[in-house]
């Protein structure tokens, strides 16, 4: 056993195996190591006034509270309303990407969009319960599923040299956007019953879950099949949602902390 | 002799020596269990639970501000909005999941909050005007040195998660549902600060502290 090793074995949960005690008895090191972080630590003392003080202060007009629904109670909304809004506007649209997409296409894409759904569904009915368990990084989580899909589409569509490209991406955009727009409204009315503790991040993977509602509506409306297209003005407007959200996940955080900072300073204290 | 495996707050309650000014204050880990009945109950509006609550967390989350900020006042009042914003959102505690990941989940947002307005206040009052020079911190005689010292060298993120293992007795689990994070990412941390405890170990930085 080597020193890393040890740190490996320390940063796991379990009692140190014999071979590591044993590399702790020879390795002067990590004796100073496990010796550190066995160290006594004290802590200070809250004079009984404080903790009285502080319970007195939240115990004052003290009502029942029903607890949040289940996780899956959320995660069925969130799919609910997401199949609702693609249905809705399909059938107002038309369905007319399917009779050009190679049967392949049509299933790889559509099920490439239900599974980041499926994800971002996951994590947002995860982020709005502080302390819920988390299987992928919500950091990361936008940022993957974005690059994914633009792989994905890379993958299954041609890139062409389409004239008039702008002329052909607008109508898209145009009719995508707003309808990114309108899935946030319930999205976030689902989100504010729970606690949202990271604003942006939350913003950021709302935007483009609502973004992906107008993607996977294009996807299935749209005849153009040029990777370019697809890409900027179906998919981009995913990541323009994405944006917003962020956007306005930052203005919400730094508000929250400008209205707390008021408090503290004039009046925030339990007393 | 050292107990590999023993966390410091463990070692501190086993420790006679260390009974002033631990033993009243740490909760053991045992106690911990009680706290999802008292969470439902404070959920059901109890009378007694927030007594029962602030009195049995309160310490370990003090203890989890201090490592973090610097002033002792800085970390009171970081406690008194958790503990405003616990109340706020305590519908959102699942009955039967964890509490201490809830609890901890939220006193990290206070912190960041925390960590933001005092920048900010920095950066615009000492722009205004010079103020005199600062006397150096200094230590109150009741705190712990050494493990305080030892981990103030950690980057940020790596100091939150061994505060929250070794000093709030959180699992990995806990610690990574506390900071909307994975078990492996968690893991991963950790081991990165006990290499690099190591080596200020080494390198003698720790080892002024372990010895103060």
């Amino acid at each position: 056993m080597k020193c890393n090793d040890l740190a490996k074995a320390l940063s796991e949960e379990m009692p140190l195996s014999l071979e590591a005690q044993e590399h702790v008895k020879s390795c002067k090191r990590c004796q100073e190591l496990v010796k550190a972080l066995n160290l006594p630590v004290a802590v200070e003392s809250l004079p009984p006034a404080t903790l009285q003080q502080i319970a007195e202060g939240i115990a004052t007009n003290l009502r029942p509270v029903s607890p949040v629904a289940p996780a899956g109670y959320f995660l069925g909304g969130i799919a609910g309303i997401f199949v609702s809004i693609v249905a809705l506007c399909v059938y107002r649209m038309g369905a007319l990407a399917i009779a050009v997409m190679a049967p392949l296409q049509t299933v790889a894409i559509l099920t490439a969009l239900a599974v980041s759904t499926g994800l971002l569904a996951y994590s947002l009915v995860h982020q709005m319960i502080p302390g819920s368990p988390q299987r992928v990084s919500p950091r990361l989580l936008p940022v993957g599923i974005a690059v994914s899909l633009t792989i994905v589409i890379a993958v299954l569509f041609q890139f062409q040299h389409e004239q008039n490209f702008w002329g052909r991406a607008w109508p898209c955009i145009r009719a995508g956007t707003p309808i990114g727009v309108l899935a946030a409204v319930p999205f976030w009315l689902i989100l504010r019953r729970g606690a949202i503790l990271f604003p942006a991040m939350t913003g950021a993977t709302t935007g483009l879950l609502a973004g992906l509602v107008g993607t996977s509506v294009l996807e299935i409306h749209c005849p153009d099949l040029d990777a370019w297209h697809i890409l900027v003005s179906h998919l981009g407007i995913a990541v323009l949602c994405a944006l917003a959200g962020l956007i306005v996940g930052l203005a919400v955080e730094i508000k929250g902390y400008a209205v707390n900072s008021l408090n503290s300073n004039h009046k925030g204290h339990l007393a | 002799m050292f107990h590999p495996g023993v966390t410091p707050r463990v070692a501190a309650a086993n420790d006679p020596q260390m009974e002033c000014g631990i033993q009243d204050n740490v909760v053991p880990r045992q106690s911990f269990g009680d706290l999802d009945r008292w969470m439902e109950r404070y959920q059901q509006a109890d009378p007694d639970a927030p007594a029962a609550l602030v009195g049995a967390i309160s310490p370990a989350l003090l203890r989890f501000f201090r490592s973090q900020v610097a002033s002792r006042e800085q970390a009171d009042d970081l406690l008194q909005e958790t503990w405003l914003r616990i109340h706020r959102v305590r519908h959102t505690y699942r009955p039967g999941e964890p509490v201490l990941p809830w609890i901890y989940a939220i006193a990290r947002r206070v912190r960041v909050d925390g960590y933001r307005r005092t920048r900010r206040v920095t950066l615009h009052e000492i722009a205004m005007e010079l103020l005199p020079e600062r006397p150096a911190p200094v230590r109150d005689r009741n705190l712990g040195p050494a493990f305080d010292t030892l981990v103030a060298a950690l980057p940020e993120a790596q100091r939150e998660v061994v505060t929250m293992l070794k000093v709030g007795g959180l699992t990995l689990e806990e610690v990574a549902r506390a900071t909307s994070s994975t078990v492996g990412a968690v893991k991963q941390k950790a081991h990165r600060a006990y290499e690099r405890l190591r080596d200020l170990l080494q390198s003698g930085e720790g080892a002024k502290g372990a010895a103060q």
